[in-house]
């Protein structure tokens, strides 16, 4: 589909743009560059790739249109053409300005291009335009697999003539987001560097996976609410917000009738789109590849914190590790694991949006599907819904087991093999305390004061053989699957080997320990009594994880 | 006329001038090693020379032209080949090829024919087709080299060229820049291989902390600090190798402690 629309991109240019620039150059660079996007390693698709990708953005593709397929058909069950028109140009102009961000900024911060493309004779103004028609054969490609369901929609429910005008429409809210994201992206590179320009996509790129991720659970949610009947009269503000102009230029168009503050609205929607972006063709996005060229020279400097005599400050992880670590190994291996997991981008975007689906579990799992949400809170604290609370955390919480064992830079991992190290184990403990304590216990706590509130204080034993059942589980899950030393392997490759056998033992644990803790409720003591046991399987697991020699570890 | 000139060059980022008024005449068909410290500013006086960077004080001017006024032209007619092995490794070394040819205005059946020969003369043929991904440095460092002379360029630059080459891709490399001096071409190269600088170069430049420390051929270098190989002379002027014992001396001693 890409070259389809390359061609008509190209030919398009064509027509408007003669002027000092070499069509042939053109071409090539963006054909080029549309076969990188290919085959680059998606944020949102990560967890999916085994091997080199061919296609990657076909996939994206087909997720797309399938959230435009929940947009679309909660949007047809809405009559109100307002409402239903500005939900999808909100939708439009948020999932494209998310996309460019968090997708393509790779491309845009780019500076290998410096390297490889500047040297070539290619002049500035062909080589901006090729930048441009990649990034439109780009937007194409999304616009068109967010928009294609919607926009049938629209067809069946409004009629043709809507139907072309959303065509329209759309396209400019295409046009106004890549606005937004230039403007987002000349704000930050005026305030700050590169490397916090990458921290600051990567906090986007997390954002935007848990939006998927949560958004493929409560959109069909909110499917049943058919009968809300909101209408929107134009305020001061309604002319702030782009979406909103779009759907009062549609509404004027569906009841082909219009007065003055629709034609304003009108106005609004095809001027401000096409004069934002002849702005930023003029005048951001020159000063923006300046700015961008500049990036690959100046060296920056992550500042370490200084005490008074001069001295590094001890890191938190410095203070923890001899509290929880019986070894300097262990000690090693919960500080820099601690660490990596602090700054190792990969790391953080596959973890965190993991974390947020602990809350959309609770939520699904404790307010049931259906019932009134007041009235659920008021028979919460009669129920045994808080066990969810205990154990739930753990789901995600084991997943990182595997996910510290991945590391882009894993050839960095000779330093364990080369160094006097009789039980490797202790670096595979060390690194488990340090998810069990940076993780983990943050969360229990947050769910212990909220079941604390609900339950009241009957709850605390069970909490604390929760607490100890969760640390053998995910010591038990570690122990019998694959033993990798913390961040020694290369993702994507063997990554998943595996994942569903673990994935059905570790519910069967779950499950069984689950179980067993929600028949000990019945006998008032049985739950204190079990608690040293568990304690002690802790602490066996533990001592066996430290002890692990050479031969139990896999590479 | 010299095919190179530059003229009172200096360079700042930000305020930290990084060249500090190079002056450099060089003649068509020689070879120079451009050497210096890291830090010295050997890559940023290539990519003046190259056209890529344009904001510097001085003069400079390649193969006549002003590469200020006309970076294009100057880029068309030199061959840059860079020290990291940039390149787009997501793509085959045909696939890349082919696109840093057409950027040289080259046409594609020229491309493919050049290609071709070209890998397969750096026993790359075999793995032609595969995405560069997999690629060894040197490897890549191949790849870039074809790149950038793909065009058969009159002057070239090249930023560490041996950095990741094996033994024998030394030797081809050192014989084809020996060749390309034949065929009347100018060659520019910055290196930390000295035993290579020495034995390849027609003209040696040493520069440290942004200016000219010596320039000569190896023999006036050599006569003119009575030390015997290169190494020696590069670090009587750029460190001192009494300071380099001393140090030497004390890194034990903290060892030892």
């Amino acid at each position: 589909m890409d070259k389809l629309i390359l061609r008509f991109v190209l030919f398009i240019a064509k027509t408007f743009l003669k002027k000092d620039i070499d069509f042939e150059k053109l071409k090539i660079i963006a054909e080029t560059k549309l076969i990188m996007d290919r085959r680059r390693v998606r944020v949102t698709m990560k967890k999916q790739t085994k091997k080199e990708p061919n296609n990657q953005i076909l996939m994206t593709l087909i997720v797309y249109s399938i959230m435009g397929l929940f947009i679309g058909a909660l949007v047809l069950s809405l009559k109100e053409i307002i409402i239903t028109m500005t939900i999808i140009h909100s939708y439009v102009l948020f999932m494209m300005a998310m996309t460019l961000i968090t997708d393509f900024s790779s491309v845009l911060l780019d500076t290998t291009d410096n390297q490889i493309i500047l040297p070539r004779p290619v002049n500035s103004k062909t080589f901006f335009v090729a930048r441009l028609v990649h990034i439109l054969v780009y937007l194409l490609q999304f616009t068109i697999a967010l928009s294609v369901f919607p926009l049938i929609f629209i067809f069946i429910g409004y009629g043709i003539l809507v139907g072309f005008a959303s065509i329209i429409t759309i396209l400019l809210t295409v046009m106004f987001a890549v606005f937004i994201t230039y403007l987002l992206y000349g704000f930050i590179l005026r305030i700050s560097s590169e490397e916090k320009i990458k921290d600051i996509i990567s906090g986007f790129q997390i954002v935007m996976t848990i939006i998927f991720a949560v958004g493929f659970q409560i959109v069909p949610r909110l499917l049943n609410i058919e009968n809300l009947k909101v209408t929107m009269p134009i305020h001061w503000y309604t002319y702030l917000l782009p979406p909103m102009w779009m759907a009062n230029a549609l509404q004027a168009v569906q009841q082909l009738h219009v007065d003055g503050p629709h034609l304003i609205m009108i106005l609004l929607a095809i001027a401000l789109p096409i004069v934002t972006f002849w702005v930023m063709i003029k005048f951001l996005a020159p000063s923006f590849a300046k700015k961008i060229a500049a990036m690959g020279n100046a060296g920056t400097q992550e500042e370490i914190v200084l005490n008074k005599e001069g001295n590094r400050q001890k890191g938190l992880s410095e203070i923890i590790s001899p509290i929880v670590c019986v070894n300097k190994i262990e000690e090693a291996g919960f500080e820099m694991a601690w660490k990596m997991t602090a700054r190792d981008k990969g790391f953080k975007i596959q973890f965190y949006p993991s974390l947020a689906y602990i809350l959309v579990f609770v939520f699904i799992v404790v307010f049931k599907r259906g019932e009134d949400f007041a009235n659920t809170w008021a028979k919460l604290s009669g129920s045994q819904s808080f066990l969810w609370c205990v154990y739930l955390p753990m789901f995600t919480i084991s997943a990182a087991v595997s996910l510290i064992a991945f590391n882009e830079n894993f050839a960095a991992s000779w330093v364990y093999i080369s160094r006097p190290l009789k039980q490797p184990g202790s670096l595979i403990s060390g690194a488990l305390k340090m998810l069990l304590v940076k993780f983990f216990a943050p969360i229990i706590f947050i769910l212990f004061v909220f079941s604390f509130y609900v339950w009241g204080y009957k709850i605390i034993d069970d909490f604390v053989l929760g607490i100890f059942n969760n640390i053998l589980v995910f010591l038990i899950i570690s122990h019998l699957g694959k033993s990798y030393l913390p961040f020694s392997m290369q993702p994507n490759v063997n990554q998943q080997t595996g994942k569903f056998i673990r994935v059905i033992y570790q519910m069967a644990i779950i499950g069984s320990l689950v179980g067993l803790h929600y028949l000990a409720l019945k006998i008032w003591w049985l739950v204190i009594v079990l608690i040293p046991f568990s304690a002690a399987g802790c602490y066996f697991l533990f001592r066996t994880v430290q002890n692990y020699s050479w031969q139990k570890i896999s590479n | 006329m010299s095919i190179i000139q530059i003229e009172n060059l200096k360079k700042a980022y930000d305020t930290n001038y990084v060249l500090k008024g190079i002056n450099l005449n060089i003649e068509a068909g020689q070879i120079v090693g451009y050497i210096g410290p890291n830090g010295a500013g050997k890559s940023t006086t290539i990519k003046i020379l190259c056209g890529i960077i344009s904001d510097f004080e001085g003069e400079v001017s390649v193969m006549g032209l002003d590469v200020r006024k006309s970076p294009i032209e100057v880029k068309q007619k030199i061959g840059y080949i860079p020290e990291l092995a940039a390149l787009y490794d997501v793509l085959t070394p045909v696939e890349y090829l082919r696109f840093s040819g057409k950027l040289y205005n080259l046409e594609d059946n020229v491309i493919t024919k050049k290609t071709s020969e070209l890998l397969r003369l750096f026993d790359l043929h075999d793995k032609a087709n595969t995405r560069m991904t997999s690629y060894s440095k040197g490897m890549k460092q191949k790849v870039l080299l074809i790149s950038g002379l793909i065009h058969n360029p009159e002057i070239i630059f090249l930023d560490e060229p041996l950095s990741g080459l094996d033994a024998n891709a030394v030797i081809l490399v050192k014989e084809i820049l020996a060749q390309l001096k034949t065929a009347g071409k100018t060659i520019f190269y910055s290196s930390h291989i000295m035993d290579v600088v020495e034995k390849i170069s027609d003209r040696i430049v040493i520069i440290d902390k942004g200016e000219v420390k010596a320039d000569g051929s190896f023999e006036t270098l050599k006569a003119n600090a009575h030390l015997g190989s290169l190494e020696n002379i590069f670090t009587a002027l750029t460190g001192g190798s009494e300071q380099h014992q001393s140090t030497a001396n004390e890194f034990i001693n903290v060892l030892n402690s």
